[in-house]
């Protein structure tokens, strides 16, 4: 797809599990009104689904001025096969300017598969999105395992694709006052064509950090042991990241990463265990309030990215911390 | 070749990306790719998958690079735990590919050796990401190029009979189980083996095996495809990332007990004041 002067409108690729938006897909919204609004564009929510009307409705009440809605049983369940043959019909009809998905497993999937069908650019796993007046995108991606940040732009090809990073940008709460025009479209899906099939569909309950408001973090100084990591944050009431080695090695989820290739996290306090701090996880705890860090190395580059600076040996500190923790809590509970 | 599998001699390709060990920034505010290099984690576990594909029913396993020429150390790498040929598209012209050049350049790379040698393609592995770009999308992209139909995030892969496979792939919220017929291109996880290392065998048979090297031209990639060229995204600009946290208040005064008491008053004074 050339420039196309008609191209219009900022889109945001609206991804739902089992019949309800994922977060992500509201933040998106909920920046791209802003950025909407700073471009004179109006914000189109695309939603793709089986039974998901509940969806494009909220998508109005959180910001969008327009919905194009795609329902088939077909597209129950996400496969990329159906999604991107919905998804391609109604972007090639109607010619967005700009296209937002989430940089999870399923907008990372179609967002690849997309571009190249659309021969247009995909700025992928943004972690900062802005637009100017006339409209082109500015999509930050951290480089060089997170040390420098490039703004990357595309400037003939139209739509302009982004995948951006959960946890970064804020929903708009919903206004049931909210008014705007939902599309009904038919996604022309025949099931005779359908190449891949759904055996089965596991659900895991898994853990978000990116919303925690407290974090306890470890890294490769805890020396493999993390039962006082997890105690600590038992009785901080706080949530548990950790470094990618622990995750390599077993130790936790890869939902507890934290970093570039993990989970971006913006609560009040994090403290950092034992983490030297490569480029890697200092990108995901950036947006902390505050930072603590705890190393026995005075040149520890995670000082860099600290409020708190303690120099000292984690595996004397965290039992005393844990200890007088937990005689702070007695204290409370006699009175 | 173990249990019950059919034997269906699968032609099964790997691509193959060489990374900085360690992530830095040059004097020229490029990635610092002088220093010590390594195959990209990633795609370790999707040679690793291929190797075990190849057990279990037999076929051919060919590696497929893009990138200066030595990275050739990887795909050696490769050749040692047991792929059967390997190819490395190198060109200056390739420099600044970003994510849709980078996978027309290998796309044109795999159907090349495929005319070349009068072959179709069974099974496409790539790694979900690489640690120095992070975007994870060359797979997908190359799976649309080459119009093979694609499964990403994949944890595990099952031969279900001679047209099918049976994959795990992680979601938001689970797991899915797909059927997949071939021909497919799966992107897999870190989650999803344990990578072996060289093996002896392999080594030995290594040694008659040269990575064989083509640019651009000889693989009939045009120019205007290929690299800065060929990229619809550019970089506009690139800045540091600014440390903006105000000075660090140091504890590193008395025991370990006067350290834990100044760092709780800190957390709870903090507190108190959001």
């Amino acid at each position: 797809m050339g420039k196309d002067k008609k191209a219009k409108g900022i889109w945001v690729f609206i991804e739902q599990f089992e019949h309800a938006a994922l977060d992500i897909s509201w933040e998106l919204l909920g920046k791209s009104r802003e950025l909407a609004d700073k471009a004179g564009e109006k914000l189109i929510a695309l939603v793709m689904g089986d039974n998901v009307e509940h969806i494009a409705q909220e998508a109005v009440h959180r910001g969008a001025d327009e919905v194009f809605l795609v329902e088939d049983e077909l597209l129950e369940h996400y496969k990329c096969e159906n999604y991107t043959y919905a998804a391609y019909k109604v972007i090639k009809k109607n010619k967005p300017n700009q296209l937002i998905m989430g940089a999870t497993p399923n907008g990372r999937d179609i967002a690849g598969r997309l571009a190249v069908k659309l021969k247009t650019g995909l700025t992928a796993d943004v972690v900062s999105l802005d637009t100017t007046k006339d409209g082109i995108m500015l999509g930050q991606v951290p480089g060089f395992g997170g040390s420098v940040l490039a703004v990357i732009k595309c400037e003939v090809a139209r739509p302009q694709m982004a995948t951006v990073r959960p946890g970064i940008f804020e929903a708009i709460p919903i206004d049931k006052k909210r008014k705007g025009k939902i599309h009904k479209i038919d996604a022309d899906l025949d099931k005779k064509y359908e190449t891949t099939k759904l055996i089965k569909l596991q659900k895991v309950e898994g853990v978000d950090i990116s919303k925690a408001k407290r974090l306890v973090a470890g890294g490769r100084g805890l020396g493999g042991d993390v039962s006082a990591l997890k105690e600590l944050a038992e009785l901080l009431d706080a949530d548990i990241g950790v470094t990618r080695p622990l995750c390599d090695d077993g130790l936790f989820p890869r939902d507890h990463q934290v970093g570039s290739t993990g989970v971006t996290v913006k609560p009040e306090i994090t403290i950092n265990f034992g983490i030297s701090g490569a480029a890697h996880y200092t990108a995901g705890i950036n947006k902390s309030n505050t930072i603590i860090s705890i190393n026995n190395d005075p040149n520890a580059i995670i000082f860099e990215y600290s409020d708190y600076e303690v120099i000292g040996d984690v595996n004397k500190i965290m039992p005393l911390l844990i200890e007088k923790l937990k005689a702070k809590l007695m204290k409370e509970v006699k009175q | 070749m173990s249990e019950n599998y059919p034997k269906l001699d699968l032609n099964i390709f790997v691509t193959i990306k060489q990374v900085p060990k360690a992530m830095k920034t040059g004097a020229d505010g490029l990635m610092d790719r002088s220093g010590k290099s390594m195959m990209n984690p990633h795609c370790t576990h999707a040679l690793e998958e291929a190797l075990s594909l190849r057990d279990r029913v037999g076929g051919q396993i060919t590696v497929v690079s893009m990138g200066p020429p030595n990275a050739q150390k990887s795909l050696n790498e490769a050749l040692r735990k047991g792929a059967d040929r390997a190819y490395l598209l190198s060109d200056r012209k390739l420099a600044g590919s970003d994510t849709w050049a980078t996978a027309e350049a290998l796309a044109t790379l795999i159907k090349f050796i495929l005319k070349e040698n009068n072959e179709t393609l069974d099974v496409l592995y790539g790694g979900l990401q690489t640690v120095d770009g992070d975007t994870a999308q060359v797979p997908a992209q190359i799976a649309s190029r080459l119009k093979m139909s694609q499964v990403t995030y994949v944890e595990s892969v099952k031969v279900l009979d001679d047209k099918h496979l049976e994959v795990r792939r992680i979601i938001e919220g689970g797991y899915q189980r797909l059927k997949v017929p071939y021909p497919t291109t799966l992107s897999v996880t870190e989650t999803a083996n344990v990578p072996r290392g060289p093996s002896l065998t392999a080594s030995m048979s290594a040694v008659d095996k040269e990575v064989i090297i083509y640019n651009i031209d000889q693989i009939g990639l045009p120019e205007k495809y290929a690299g800065l060229a060929g990229s619809p995204t550019v970089v506009s600009r690139v800045k540091n990332v600014v440390i903006d946290r105000g000075p660090v208040q140091l504890f590193n005064e008395g025991d370990t007990a006067k350290l834990v008491s100044d760092m709780l008053t800190a957390v709870n004074t903090k507190e108190e004041n959001n």
